[in-house]
């Protein structure tokens, strides 16, 4: 009962206006509480910025860096509001955590050209986890805005000599756009993809650079296909809602046209 | 806190085009009482059914009449001009029964008529499927012009509805048309994507005549779906680019093992980093 409560629930949310997802998420915890860990871990929501008040950096919220109601600073490693017995990474991981850290900051700079990047790792029995957060936000009119948020979740998997890498990627995509002429527009939402592979690894120094290369190729594939969904797909479907150049004109060089092959068949 | 039912409901209303079966399998799975649950949602229906112009076959046969707020009679009873039927809608499974015929009584029958002959013109150089309707509204001062076209490709995981809704208050000498456009779109494989527009719609005519009315509705459609289809390309050029960059400005990828390794290439993020 309860796994087919969770699915329901994703498809629910799947359906329903995904503007709205954080509302819909407390609205299906309020009738069915069970569900409140499994969806709060599985739903992806549009990323809050807290400022880190050790480094006076900006950092990204999520429930991987959450413990209670702590958050822990990417910069820092500390939570906010302190935690004596907060959890935090293995030394180890930590270190790569913050060699991650620097790395998707100069690839967030080069890509974003600002906005607010996280990135959080814990360790795993057989190897380590972690995510990859970015969020930017942009008003190039009065009226009209944009979001980004992208959460990147990884595992890698020890091998000999290798690891075993799963990406789960998600886009989260706000645009809006209100004038005299076009009322309101807007057009929003959310897509992931999956990816796995096993690549060599030399040292520690080589998953930060196979995670960012994953990361980096996953991107760009969203972004096209986001790119392909927004501004190609949603247009296309208005257009098969409703046709700018006459029906009947068209139906008639349609048998116009299929005359012509007839003709030339004979 | 919310009750169940207000919960539920809100979910029904939330509905985008032509998954209503959907949302209601997944309320009945996620509330305790299941299908038991549906009468006390009965008001979310008639609201859904009536905001999103949801249409409905006669008994018997195969032409699709609209429940709008404009066509309601008694009870859960609406009635069409076009096929003179009215008939008793249950909300819940948005099935017709009951009809009997139903004359229009009207001091603008004959607008109305002629209204319902361009309107049906229009909608067939337009829309690949559609339904409209145009009834008397308050108190027969006034006329609502009506459409609804659906596409809808589960298999392809799209669903897409245009709504337009025009008033027309019936006067002798010029005409003022207000009304709005809504087109929703939901595109969800792999993810849940959603265009969603109003247009607010404010016309003069300087005629009463039901082809200089539909003249002009059609010509407002036109350049909305214009402005529209400019809009997708704006955001395209203009919000999206600014997010996220294909390439960076260097059009070369990350080299990541110089800046990913424990030797950090404090040479390449420069003063940025911090």
């Amino acid at each position: 009962m309860a796994d087919a409560q969770f699915d329901s629930a994703l498809d629910l949310l799947r359906r329903l206006n995904p503007r709205d997802t954080k509302q819909n998420v407390q609205a299906i915890t309020s009738i069915v509480p069970d569900l409140t860990e499994d969806l709060l871990s599985s739903v992806d929501q549009p990323l809050e910025i807290r400022r880190c008040p050790k480094t006076n950096r900006d950092y990204l919220l999520c429930d991987y860096n959450r413990d209670g109601d702590s958050y822990r600073s990417p910069w820092s490693n500390e939570f906010d509001p302190p935690l004596d017995d907060g959890t935090v990474p293995s030394e180890r991981v930590r270190k790569l955590e913050v060699a991650a850290n620097e790395a998707f900051d100069v690839y967030r700079e080069l890509y974003y050209e600002g906005g607010v990047g996280s990135v959080y790792f814990w360790d795993l029995d057989d190897g380590f986890a972690g995510v990859i957060l970015l969020k930017k936000g942009v008003t190039p009119g009065a009226k009209s805005s944009g979001e980004w948020d992208s959460i990147h979740v990884f595992e890698a998997t020890d091998r000999a000599r290798m690891s075993h890498y799963k990406l789960t990627s998600t886009v989260i995509l706000h645009l809006a756009n209100e004038s005299e002429a076009l009322g309101e527009m807007d057009l929003s939402g959310n897509m992931t993809r999956q990816v796995e592979v096993d690549l060599p690894v030399e040292s520690d120094a080589s998953h930060v650079a196979n995670v960012g290369r994953l990361v980096e190729d996953m991107e760009l594939k969203m972004r096209n296909l986001l790119q392909e969904v927004y501004f190609g797909k949603a247009k296309d479907v208005v257009g098969e809602l409703r046709s700018l150049s006459s029906l009947t004109e068209a139906n008639k060089e349609r048998a116009n046209h299929a005359e012509m092959i007839r003709s030339m068949q004979r | 806190m919310a009750s169940t039912v207000e919960v539920a409901s809100s979910f029904i209303e939330g509905a985008p085009p032509g998954e209503l079966a959907d949302v209601v399998a997944d309320v009945k799975s996620l509330t305790s009482d299941g299908p038991d649950i549906l009468p006390s949602l009965a008001p979310a229906f008639e609201r859904y059914n009536e905001t999103q112009l949801a249409t409905v076959k006669l008994p018997g046969a195969s032409q699709e009449v609209l429940i709008t707020e404009y066509n309601k009679l008694e009870g859960n009873r609406y009635f069409d001009v076009e096929s003179q039927t009215s008939f008793e809608v249950d909300h819940v499974t948005q099935e017709a029964s009951a009809a009997q015929s139903y004359v229009l009584e009207s001091q603008n029958a004959d607008l109305i008529k002629s209204l319902l002959k361009s309107l049906g013109a229009h909608a067939r150089e337009h829309y690949r499927n559609c339904s409209y309707g145009v009834y008397p509204i308050e108190n027969d001062s006034a006329v609502a012009i009506v459409l609804v076209a659906n596409r809808y490709s589960p298999n392809n995981f799209w669903n897409g509805r245009f709504r337009s809704i025009y008033t027309v208050p019936v006067s002798s000498s010029s005409t003022e048309i207000s009304g709005k456009i809504q087109v929703d779109v939901h595109y969800y494989e792999d993810g849940n994507v959603a265009l969603n527009t109003t247009k607010p719609i404010n016309l003069s005519v300087t005629s009463s005549e039901a082809s200089a009315i539909m003249s002009r509705i059609a010509g407002a459609e036109r350049d909305y779906q214009e402005e529209l289809n400019r809009a997708f390309v704006q955001m395209a050029e203009g919000s999206f680019k600014g997010l996220r960059r294909q390439l960076p400005i260097t059009r070369q990828k990350v080299e990541w093992e110089k800046v990913g390794g424990y030797r950090l290439g404090q040479d390449i993020s420069g003063g940025k980093g911090r």
